[in-house]
């Protein structure tokens, strides 16, 4: 009985918790159904007595919605897939080795996040032009790896820390070599770390807006957030069909998120290997 | 685990490697131009039929459009042109211009067009600095006109007291729950673009010829003073932004709104029944408020190749030309920048332009220098205390002043 | 291979991409601080100038203020992030129906285009009509002028930003849950310690080490985060108030074109950041990785 009323409350505080959080959500939804372009509404109704989903169809029929959905699965896929080898390589040197300057390494990994990133436009810019990856895919694939892969380095190296070392040494006395030890060992078993990391570099760019805004200039390589300001103008935005792209921009996060999570709390369960 | 991810990467592998590598050609075709814009819709429409009329006049060549939100396209014209590339064609407002050619990053226009060209485009159309054309515009104006929603208004106001009038009696509680249900009048108040018409009818100016600030002046004062009674009777939200405002008049919960060209179509699609107008005299003097006018339209950029600059400055004057400039202003009601077109009968029949021109010569022309900048700046926190409150209109004006001097000085450091 | 050897082949790639894309950039920048490179001297060249405009930086007399906002905004959102999302991955942990369906609603603020969560975000923060208000007035509390006062304009954005960031530490909480190994609760519930205890001997102190990169990084990104003030205090309303240091840069470069002086004020910037972290990596080695 307590058990229960225990699980009624936790859903009572979740339930809560997501009306919160999705309230601004439905905000979105409901400028996306007013005809009107209106961004603000002067009402609590989520549902305008005008709606229409008409955005909707706009948005996937005749804008190139698909050409901007097809650009950023490629750069986040991309990023997210460079940016998880980098980061589990390199955090698992890091975690395991005892190398000269490891400290200093580790802290100037940090580093590079600490200039304000408005100031490295211009030469990232000059940088790209120079080797020819200016309004190219691979030069914004490039960027958003160097802006995950800190954040991954460090998370992929703190989960390594809590795998016991033994694991891998029993391995390498059953014969596999360093790389076969990390690559069956340890690497399975830092399958959350591994979709953090995964879903933080898939996000660095899937939804970015500056730097591809410097970088894409041609219509055929736009980004979601590049085909979404397409819709943008001073005084007349096109707001319905800015908010319907946005929650479309939304679904392939959440199903994303949905397909990993697995792994993520519910993989493998690790306390059992490492005891 | 292990084999999961695997079959994952192969699964969307190699669509990922060729999407990469496919890259966009170079910049260098003679025959390839380039047009960065930030226009609003209906006149991006327009551009795309005019473009695909040159490409008609010129087989092989092709325009490419980039469109980008206003802020957006200065910031990235700066990098690009930094760089020595970016687009032929640049498109845009006033202020961008006198910047851009100060930093070198446009090619001055006399240098490119006979004098009797230019000669055709009105004084707004061709803004100079130091002596150099900076731009030529597609249209002009871009000035706020009063708007009234003839539902609720059944005359122009005949000076600033009557228009309080019509806005009292047309900010009203319909239901009666203690709530103000539609508003006498909406507009920004957080810009002070729709603060200076007011401050040229009281008399003043933002600059002086010498572009040094003039904002601590009795003009200043009662022009934030009469912003200020307008949010004091009540008859306007004191929260009122640009969305807010459009919001309300849209939804027919306003009887008068302040907006320029690009917003009349919108409120006609929402079925207002919409009436252009002055802004009104001020009561009791002879002045009128003087909107900033400002026009539209392309630079070239000081860095194509040489093989492709005849076709470009080609392509900015065919986009500037009488046919052109005339078909945008028939479309979309903005005035003609050439002094041709505007001659041309059928425009001179048409009620918007001509309530839009009757305005127009009310205005005046917004400076291009860069100083223009952080007057903007410094005038916006002004006004927002004013309104909010919590500076008196002479505090206000002398602390616009001020730091407009200062950051002017700064500007060279 | 040697194990030396795999290392450095582990860390080679890592580096290169790091140096080529923000170490490059970074030099280039420090390079431009020493210049008076600026609105009047690009066409022509600018000149080395030394550190005058870091003399510049350190006489702005908002400097303290800026300074002493962005650290309050810093932390007050780190903390929020932190505390809200390690308390839903902690709830979410637990055998409840329906987990997945509200991990998935619980992940949107992260899903979506910060631009229209942002500009919707300061539509109901709208002193009339938001419906934060009408909510308010609906359960009979009067309005709150959020927009209008500079309290209520950095709360606004305070609200917005801890709305988007907090998924992001629920995600990284939720991976961190399972590096602890299960026998530990089953031999603390042996003991007979109760919950609470669990929480605070056994989880807090095992989620740290996972935990701590998001955090610092976090800081680092909240303190030189752009976007989320300028977008609901519309540039800095009521009247310039709300301004963090990035956004006095940002305003500094690209409305004024002081690039030399946006340099120094960055490296400044980077400098505090530096000063910062370093305190918190030191103790944060200090107590989880006895280092």
């Amino acid at each position: 009985m307590r058990t229960r009323l225990c699980s009624l409350g936790w859903h009572l505080l979740l339930i809560l918790l997501v009306m919160a959080t999705i309230y601004p959500v439905l905000q979105i939804f409901s400028i996306s159904l007013r005809p009107s372009n209106a961004l603000y509404s002067t009402s609590l109704r989520i549902i305008p007595e005008d709606a229409s989903f008409e955005s909707y169809r706009v948005i996937l029929f005749e804008k190139p919605f698909w050409i901007w959905m097809r650009n950023s699965l490629i750069v986040s896929f991309a990023t997210a897939i460079l940016g998880v080898t980098l980061a589990s390589t390199s955090a698992y040197a890091l975690s395991r080795f005892e190398l000269r300057g490891k400290n200093p390494m580790l802290f100037g990994i940090l580093t590079t996040q600490m200039f304000p990133a408005t100031m490295l436009l211009l030469p990232l810019y000059l940088l790209m032009r120079n080797l020819g990856l200016v309004n190219t895919l691979l030069g914004v694939v490039l960027a958003y790896t160097a802006t995950a892969l800190p954040f991954c380095t460090w998370t992929m190296k703190g989960y390594y820390d809590t795998i016991p070392r033994s694991l891998e040494e029993a391995g390498l006395i059953d014969g596999l070599d360093e790389l076969g030890a990390f690559w069956r060992i340890t690497l399975p078993l830092a399958a959350p770390a591994l979709v953090i990391t995964f879903l933080f570099s898939f996000l660095a760019g899937y939804a970015e807006f500056i730097v591809a805004r410097t970088l894409l200039v041609s219509k055929d390589l736009y980004t979601l957030p590049l085909g979404l300001e397409s819709l943008a103008s001073t005084f007349q935005t096109e707001w319905a069909n800015y908010a319907a792209g946005s929650l479309l921009v939304a679904i392939p996060v959440v199903a994303l998120f949905l397909l990993l999570s697995r792994y993520l709390v519910e993989g493998l369960t690790l306390g059992g290997v490492k005891g | 685990m292990r084999g999961h991810f695997l079959r994952f990467h192969r699964w969307i592998g190699w669509p990922l490697v060729l999407g990469l590598i496919s890259c966009a050609p170079t910049s260098d075709d003679p025959h390839r131009l380039s047009i960065w814009e930030q226009m609003e819709p209906a006149e991006q429409r327009l551009l795309h039929e005019h473009l695909q009329q040159f490409e008609t006049e010129h087989p092989g060549v092709q325009v490419d459009v980039v469109h980008f939100e206003t802020e957006n396209l200065r910031n990235n014209y700066q990098t690009a042109a930094l760089a020595r590339t970016g687009p032929d064609l640049v498109y845009g407002p006033s202020d961008h211009v006198g910047p851009f050619s100060i930093m070198g990053l446009i090619e001055p226009l006399e240098n490119v067009f006979s004098a009797d060209s230019l000669a055709l485009f009105l004084e707004d159309a061709k803004p100079s600095l130091e002596g150099h054309v900076l731009r030529l515009a597609d249209q002009v104006g871009n000035h706020l006109t009063l708007v009234l929603n003839r539902k609720y208004v059944d005359h122009v106001p005949v000076d600033t007291e009557d228009f309080l009038e019509i806005a009292r009696s047309n900010t009203v509680d319909e239901n009666g729950d203690g709530k103000t249900d539609r508003y006498g009048i909406v507009f920004n108040l957080t810009e002070p673009f729709w603060l200076v018409p007011w401050l040229g009818g009281y008399g003043g100016w933002v600059m002086d010829e010498n572009s040094k600030p003039t904002l601590d002046t009795p003009a200043m004062r009662e022009a934030l003073s009469f912003v200020r009674r307008l949010v004091d009777e009540g008859v306007i939200p004191p929260s009122c932004d640009y969305p807010l405002a459009d919001t309300l008049f849209k939804q027919g919960s306003a009887a008068m709104t302040i907006n320029g060209p690009w917003s009349w179509e919108s409120y006609r699609e929402q079925g207002i029944d919409i009436e252009l107008a002055l802004l009104p005299r001020i009561a009791g003097r002879d002045s009128w408020p003087q909107p900033m006018t400002s026009s539209k339209g392309y630079s070239l950029n000081r860095w194509i190749p040489p093989a492709r600059h005849p076709l470009a400055v080609e392509l900015l004057a065919f986009l500037t030309s009488a046919r052109v400039v005339g078909r945008i202003s028939e479309e979309l009601g903005t005035l003609p920048s050439r002094s041709d077109v505007s001659q041309w009968p059928r425009l001179q029949a048409n009620p918007t332009l001509h309530s839009s021109w009757a305005q127009l010569v009310k205005g005046r022309l917004m400076p291009v220098v860069p100083e223009m900048r952080v007057l903007w700046d410094v005038m916006r926190p002004g006004l927002q205390h004013v309104i909010s409150g919590r500076l008196s209109p002479e505090e206000a004006a002398r602390s616009m002043q001020q730091s407009a001097l200062r950051k002017i000085e700064e500007l060279r450091k | 291979m040697s194990r030396r050897t795999v290392a450095w082949w582990f860390l080679l790639p890592s580096a290169l991409v790091l140096g080529a894309v923000v170490a490059w950039p970074f030099v280039y920048n420090f390079w431009i601080s020493l210049t008076d490179l600026g609105l009047y001297t690009i066409r022509d060249g600018a000149h080395f100038i030394g550190i005058q405009q870091y003399l510049r930086v350190f006489a702005e007399p908002d400097l303290y203020r800026y300074l002493l906002r962005t650290l309050v905004w810093t932390l007050l959102n780190v903390f929020f992030h932190v505390l809200i999302g390690v308390s839903i991955a902690l709830i979410l942990n637990r055998p409840l129906r329906g987990r997945s369906l509200y991990r998935a609603l619980l992940i949107l603020p992260w899903a979506l285009p910060q631009y229209i969560a942002a500009l919707s975000w300061r539509g109901m923060f709208n002193y009339e009509f938001g419906s934060i208000n009408l909510l308010l007035a609906k359960l009979h509390f009067s309005p709150i002028p959020w927009l209008s006062t500079e309290v209520g304009a950095f709360a606004a954005a305070l609200i917005t930003n801890i709305w988007l960031g907090f998924p992001f530490m629920m995600v990284v909480a939720l991976g961190g849950l399972q590096s602890i190994p299960r026998e530990m609760y089953e031999a603390a519930e042996i003991d007979g310690a109760g919950a609470w205890w669990q929480l605070r001997k056994i989880t807090l102190p095992l989620l740290r080490p996972v935990m701590m990169p998001a955090i610092v990084l976090g800081t680092i990104w909240t303190f030189n985060n752009l976007n989320v003030m300028w977008l609901v205090t519309n540039q800095g309303e009521p009247g310039d108030s709300s301004h963090i240091l990035v956004t006095y840069v940002y305003k500094a470069a690209f409305n004024y074109y002081r690039y030399g002086y946006a340099a120094a004020f960055s490296v400044l910037i980077f400098l505090i950041l530096l000063g910062l972290t370093w305190i918190n990596y030191r103790q944060a080695s200090r107590s989880t990785y006895g280092a």
